[in-house]
């Protein structure tokens, strides 16, 4: 499972992190990192937890990202300031 | 009071006879329950217009769903803050910062503060807060078997995490509480003179704070750089009056309605006495169901928004007390259930002004129930006493006597 992450909603409520930290990771201002954020299988209950917890819709779970035709390495984006 | 009439472009059949100031239960109850009467406009349209729904008699439109709230939150090109709310009632125009202001500009502010306020500060400051609950509930319970919670704990402990905020001391609480609510509660004398107080405080520390520089927040303040240059007075005393005036009633009011809850439902009391572990899980449902902030903006141009017309310059009110009581958000949205899960609640708003305190106001709230349930035993609501409610901008309650003979 993969979860994408819409750094341009983030509003750092900091909901995410509050169920996972170690999964949703923030940074000193308390945003989330960007990148998208691979789980391992056995995380996925907890992940999803976290990733509905955002109350900006920040956060989408992709259940099956294999399935898709994409290239494996998502370029980092560049954090607003 | 200017009283506004409808505006030409408002259609009479979206003109609703509702209003967060003057509908009933809105005015000080006592045992008032100010969030079921509103939650009453689910059963009506999304949007309608309300005549009369500011503190100075202006008509807004109302924004009833959570998904139609987040729309207009998170688009602030088209729905503004820009209000000058705090300055107009003193006839003065300076924005609260970042309250009132609009991205960009909002954004350089709101980056400067956000360390100041993150999660990981606010662990830091977690000691410094607990030990003030510690104080405040142990001199309660040493002093009896009944308080006026709102009095003795809720307001004072607020207001001293404020005061340890500033760098300032503990004895000057009294006062700051009296400023707090003659602001919030006072009539049309009592609440500009204490507007003026409080900016003449803020700018007398600012001052002191260039002179003789302390680690503190007014300190850092008036030592910061946005966009390479430091801030102007008028920007400092924005910041200094906004972080006084949000945290002091809303978290108040926020344990209040809580505590208010619990001695009403001892069942859930026992429940969080016995295991304080679900008090993380209940204090966010109780945040959900006991919001308290209207969030107003200014439409920058005409749009049309579900089926209303909104023209530049109509105000628009988005609720938090209302959106989370959308049963299309929220399952039996007015029950109370202290395990409720995917709580998404608007109760810190939505979009770039989200709560900057909100990780330290959800801080507050756990320790304060935390210490309060595992010092004071099975607490009642006082015979012959009620506690007074009321709706408004922000919603609140006035006392909270408490018993547990
Ligand atoms: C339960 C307690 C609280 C509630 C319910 C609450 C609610 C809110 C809401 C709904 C907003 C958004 C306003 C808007 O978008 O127009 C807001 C903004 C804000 N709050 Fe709070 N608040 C609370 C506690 C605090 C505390 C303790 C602080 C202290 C630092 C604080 C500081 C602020 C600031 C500075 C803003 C403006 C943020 C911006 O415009 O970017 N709040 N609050
Ligand atoms: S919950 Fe959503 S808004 Fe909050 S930090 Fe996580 S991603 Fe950002």
């Amino acid at each position: 499972m993969r979860i994408i992450v819409q750094n341009a909603k983030c509003q750092g409520h900091a909901r995410c992190a509050a169920h996972a930290p170690h999964i949703f990771k923030l940074d000193d201002a308390g945003y989330i990192l960007p990148g998208n954020i691979e789980v391992a299988e056995e995380e996925k209950l907890t992940a999803s937890r976290g990733a509905r917890s955002c109350p900006e819709r920040a956060l989408k779970l992709d259940l099956n990202p294999a399935a898709r035709v994409e290239p494996d390495v998502i370029p980092p984006r560049v954090r607003r300031a | 009071m200017a009283t506004n009439p409808v505006p030409d472009h408002v259609p009479p059949e979206m003109v609703r006879d509702f209003s967060l100031f003057t509908s009933p239960g809105m005015s000080p109850t006592p045992n008032g329950d100010p969030h079921a009467a509103v939650a009453c406009v689910h059963s009506g349209p999304p949007i309608f217009y309300s005549p009369l729904n500011t503190r100075d008699g202006r008509g807004t439109w109302v924004i009833t769903r959570a998904s139609d709230q987040r729309r207009v939150l998170q688009d602030s090109e088209t729905f503004s803050s820009h209000r000058n709310i705090f300055a107009s009632a003193l006839g003065e125009s300076w924005p609260m910062i970042p309250l009132e202001l609009d991205p960009p500009a909002h954004g350089a502010f709101r980056s400067l503060l956000n360390p100041l306020f993150s999660p990981k500060r606010v662990a830091a400051l977690e000691p410094a807060v607990r030990e003030r609950a510690i104080r405040l509930i142990d001199g309660i319970a040493a002093s009896g078997t009944s308080c006026d919670v709102m009095k003795d704990f809720a307001f004072p402990f607020t207001v001293s995490i404020f005061l340890h905020l500033l760098g300032l001391p503990d004895d000057r609480i009294d006062t700051f509480v009296g400023w707090g609510r003659d602001l919030l509660h006072g009539d049309d004398v009592k609440r500009p003179a204490a507007a003026r107080t409080i900016v003449s405080f803020i700018d007398e520390l600012a001052a002191a704070r260039r002179n003789d520089l302390v680690d503190d927040f007014m300190t850092f303040i008036v030592q910061a750089q946005v966009e390479g240059r430091r801030l102007t007075k008028q920007e400092v005393r924005g910041v200094g009056v906004l972080v006084f005036v949000a945290g002091l009633d809303t978290v108040a009011a926020a344990i209040g309605f809580d505590l208010a809850y619990l001695a009403r439902n001892l069942k859930d009391q026992e429940l969080l006495r016995g295991e304080p572990g679900r008090i993380v899980a209940a204090a966010e449902e109780l945040l959900r169901a006991y919001p308290t902030v209207q969030l107003i903006r200014v439409a920058t141009k005409d749009i049309d928004f579900e089926g209303a017309p909104i023209r530049k310059g109509d105000y628009v009110s988005c609720a938090t007390t209302i959106a989370n009581r959308d049963p299309a958000e929220f399952e039996c949205p007015n029950t109370v259930d202290l395990a409720r899960e995917d709580n998404r609640h608007a109760t810190f708003g939505y979009g770039p002004h989200r709560c900057l305190g909100s990780h330290l106001a959800r801080r507050e709230i756990v320790i304060g129930l935390e210490e309060w349930l595992a010092r004071i035993p099975a607490f009642r609501i006082k015979k012959c006493t009620a506690p007074i409610t009321s709706g408004g901008h922000v919603f609140g309650i006035e006392n909270l006597i408490l018993d547990w003979s």
